[in-house]
Formats: C-alpha cells, structure tokens, sequence
C-alpha cells in the first residue's frame, strides 16, 4: 500500500494534463462547448449543440484544406518510419557485427542528433540542404544541378528521419545485443549465409524493438509542429502546423480540437496495432 | 547477370562500406558545421563555400537585445522549477516502482509512456484549450506544467533502474548494524543511487529547457523561452542571427550531454522500455 501511495503523484499528474484535457477536446469537438471557457465560447465558428454531435467533424472532413492535410501527413509519417526503420537497422547491424575503428565511429556518430534541440536541426538542414545553401554551392563546383527538397514534403522526411536516427539505433542495438553469439555462430557453422542469419534470426528475434521503433515514430512524427513548420511547405500543412495556425492565428479553437481529436483517433489505432501485434509475439514464443 | 558481384571482392566492399559511412557522417554533421560557419560569418555570398568575411559582431548584437534577455530569463526560471517540481512528484514514485509490490504497478509503470502515446501536438492543443478554462494560458505554471509532461517518464524509469540496482545485502547489513531504515536511506540507497537519479535531473531539465512545441502553444505570447524565439529568430533575421543564437542555444545540452554520456549509454533507455 505504501507503494501504491508513493507512486500516485505522477498518475494524478497524469490525469490532469492527459487523460481529462484529451476527455475535454473530445466533448468540444462533439459540439459539447462549455460556456464558463472563455477561449471556446469567444472561438470562431463554433459549433454549439446540447447532446454530442458529428457536425465539426462532418464540416472539417468536407474541407478539401484538411483533406490534403491528412494525406501530406499520413504520407510524410508512413515514408519517415520505413526510411528510418531501413537506416537505422543497417546501422545497428554495422555497429553490432563491424569490426575495426568505423564501427566504433559510427557508434559515437548515430547519438549526434540527440544533443541537438529539433529545432537548431531543422535550421541547420535548412541552411545546409535549402535553396543557394552550402550543398548547392559544392555541387555547383562540380557543374551537378541541384534543386532543394526543403520547404516540401520530403524536405519534412528528411527532418524526421535526421532527428529520430538516435532513438531508433539505441532501441534496435540493444534487441541485437541482446541476441547471443552463441545462436549466430551455429547458424554460420551450419553454413547460413549473412542474408539468412539476418533474414531468418536477427529481424523475427529483434521485431518487438522494431515495432516500438515504428509506432513511437509514427506517432511522433504524426503530431510534429518543428520540423514541418520549418522545412515543410506553406500549403499543405502536416496537421500539427494546422491545429497550430486554427488555435492561435484563425482564433478556431474547436477546429483545432477536432483535429487534435482526430489525431488521437489515428494513433490509438497505431497503437492498438502495436499492442496486439507484442502480444501475439509474447505468446508465440511462450 | 549477377550485379552484387562486387560485394565479394574485399577492397570494394570495404570501399563501399567507407563512403556509405562517410555519407552518413556528412548528412549529420555537415548541416551543424555549416551552421557554425555561418555563426562567425559577416558577409558569406553563394556560391562561396566558406564565408568571405568572418566577424563576431553578431554575437555582441544579440547578447544585448531587450527580448532575447526576456526569454532567457523565462528559460532559466521554468526549466530548473520543472525539474525541481518533477523530482518532487516522480522520485518517491521512483523508489516505489523499485522496491515495493503493489496493485496496478505494471499498469502505473507503463502508463507513465502516455505522452508518448500521444501526437505531440494535438496533446499540446488539448492542453491548452483546457488550461484557457482554469487561466493558466500565458501564465508562468502553465508553462511549467506542460513542460512537466515530457519530464515524468524520464524521472521515474531512470532512477528507478538505479534504485533497483543498489545492491539489497548491503542496505541489510546497515540495518543488523542497527541503522534506521531512513538513515538506511540516505547514508546507502540514496548515494549509491545518485548518479542514476543525476543523468534523470540532467534529462529532465534539457527536455524542459528545450521543450519548444508545447511552450508555443500554451505560452503564447507572454511566456516566451528561448527556443520558442528561434521559431520568430530565424524567419525574421539574417542568417547569422539564427546560427549565433543556435549555437548558444545548443551549448548546455551538448555539454550537459556529454558530461552524462557515459551513464546515458549503458542502457536505462532500452532497460526502460523492456519494463526495467
């Protein structure tokens, strides 16, 4: 009981700034609008009912706005996660199973990003990557024409991927150290090539930390405002950007609260997927 | 036709293996050196590949200016308040998930992920509408609170892994020896676990100092930190502006980082999602 006491605090911090404000949106987005809340009754185009209605959502799916904001967001969230899950995987076979002094390097290389806020990251790929930046200029030398990614869709992928290499090689290393030599070696003693020890042994012996990978991405990247905002481009907007801009500037807040509501939607499902999916691997190697 | 042909040769292989290498080293790293040249650039024209006149004058025109000193000071008054406050809250909790048994602890434990299971932004948002409610938008505390959000995870897994790592036998024979259990506390569990619970209190107050996304929004307009300045910084000022302000920005935690690397890497982060 003393446990259950001490580790209480943090559950009520939960509650209040999680569990009740995303309890909140939900009833604002379903025209529920308590009149005591300055900033939803003074919002424009509010949508006012007394029992729970479908209509914000209804009007925000009708915007051909919001519909190419959720396909630029679903594409840049599903491309970010299979460019990364690719290159960080190779990263972490080649720190795991390289030898010599590169392996070391790239060991000390991948964490770079981990020091360095999403935001001064964004403004160095710009600099950097954008339009008359350093790369454009050494290419230039060579005669090699160039045209920036930055302020387009890919231009936001490449921010993702840059900032969320870190997390993804620690998680995917720490699935492959935990791998014994022991089972490769007999693998190689049987005569598997790398392809199959790779194929048959280290990806479905590794795949709960690559499932954890995929969907803290997913997630991660589906509700970005830093890097879309600084690399992406004006129109469309990832759907961050957009609940951003209809919170403050439009002064829509139940708008932005639909979005934000349809936001969770999206990644509970990411999230149930990724549940059901552990499970099923717990229970198959029991 | 057979096109890996080449991976069996070994100098082409190891060839290969070292440009995909120094590629990737060049997509890190060349953005933050470019930054860096520009921070120390006066004049720097396309298509030139380092500046054509290097100066410091950007620095001394930035320390001085009146917002830049405004967001600093809401920097340094919310970060070290949220670590403190998250300390408070998360480091009992702590110690209970390390060595107490009890009802939902697997549940409490795992839950503690909820921010992370949420789309950043549309938290932020829900927060935010919320807080308009209880007047905290635009206040000191709710700037601190949704900073705290980011914090919980990170104070209660690590020490927690480091409480659970102090060994049992000793704190036993402090107790034959005839210590109080408190005293048992803060003469052996509490400093053996202290590193862990430093790297913690290190994370929590980078992740607060740099917490950007969520400060904007429930901030706004009042409570501005510095890295919400860099959002306005770099669209409104010349290039070396932002790379100056960046560098400062980025200082503490690359040195903070480092000095906490070597605890950092031996796992709390992995062990943490593991379930400890």
């Amino acid at each position: 009981m003393v446990g259950f006491l001490l580790a209480l605090p943090p559950m009520v911090v939960l509650f209040f700034l999680i569990l009740l404000p995303a309890f909140e949106a939900v009833k604002f987005s379903l025209g529920l609008v308590p009149e005591d809340n300055v900033a939803y009754a003074s919002g424009l185009n509010v949508i006012r009912s007394n029992g729970p209605t479908l209509e914000v959502f209804e009007k925000l799916f009708a915007s051909p706005f919001f519909q190419q904001n959720v396909r630029l967001t679903f594409f840049v969230s599903i491309v970010s996660v299979l460019i990364l899950l690719v290159v960080a995987y190779v990263l972490a076979l080649y720190a795991r199973f390289g030898k010599g002094r590169l392996p070391s390097i790239i060991r000390t290389l991948y964490l770079v990003p981990m020091f360095i806020p999403t935001i001064i990251a964004s403004y160095a790929l710009i600099v950097f990557f954008g339009d008359n930046g350093l790369l454009e200029a050494l290419l230039s030398r060579f005669g090699v024409p160039y045209q920036t990614i930055i302020r387009q869709d890919w231009g936001i992928i490449m921010g993702q991927v840059w900032a969320s290499i870190p997390f993804a090689v620690l998680m995917l290393s720490s699935g492959l150290d935990a791998i014994s030599d022991d089972h490769i070696e007999a693998a190689k003693d049987c005569g598997a090539s790398f392809a199959t020890i790779l194929w048959r042994i280290l990806i479905p012996l590794n795949i709960v930390p690559a499932l954890i990978v995929a969907t803290f991405t997913f997630i991660g990247v589906f509700g970005s405002f830093t890097v879309p905002y600084m690399l992406g481009p004006t129109v469309p907007q990832m759907l961050g950007v957009s609940m951003q801009v209809n919170f403050t500037a439009f002064r829509q807040p139940q708008t932005a609260v639909a979005i934000a509501v349809f936001s969770f939607a999206v990644c509970a499902v990411a999230g149930y997927i990724y549940v059901v999916a552990t499970t099923r691997q717990n229970r198959s190697q029991q | 036709m057979n096109y890996t042909w080449f991976l069996h040769s070994k100098p082409l292989r190891n060839s290969l293996t070292l440009i995909l290498v120094l590629g990737f080293g060049a997509f890190l790293l060349l953005p933050l050196l470019t930054l860096v040249l520009w921070a120390f650039a006066d004049r720097w024209f396309y298509p030139a590949l380092t500046p054509q006149e290097y100066s410091l004058k950007w620095w001394g025109w930035i320390v001085g200016r009146n917002e830049i000193v405004k967001a600093a000071y809401w920097s340094i008054t919310t970060a070290p308040t949220v670590t403190l406050l998250s300390a408070l809250i998360c480091l009992p909790a702590a110690y209970a998930f390390s060595r107490y048994e009890f009802p939902l602890k697997r549940v409490f434990y795992v839950s503690l992920l909820a921010a992370n299971a949420f789309p950043k932004l549309g938290l932020f948002i829900a927060i935010a509408a919320f807080f308009f409610g209880l007047g905290l938008v635009n206040t000191f505390w709710g700037v601190v609170l949704v900073q705290l959000i980011n914090t919980l995870v990170l104070m209660t897994w690590i020490p927690a892994a480091s409480f659970s790592a102090v060994p049992r036998e000793l704190e036993e024979a402090a107790r034959d020896a005839g210590a109080s259990p408190l005293r048992v506390f803060f003469t052996v569990t509490l400093p053996i676990a202290m590193p862990g619970i430093l790297v913690a209190g290190i994370l929590t107050f980078l992740a607060a100092f740099d917490e950007a996304q969520g400060t904007l929004v429930v901030g706004t307009p009042n409570i501005t930190t510095l890295p919400v300045l860099m959002y306005s910084l770099v669209n409104s000022y010349p290039e070396p502006v932002g790379a100056v302000f960046s560098i400062l920005l980025a200082t503490p935690s690359v040195i903070l980082l480092i000095l906490s690397r070597r605890i950092l890497l031996s796992g709390y982060l992995a062990a943490g999602f593991k379930g400890g």
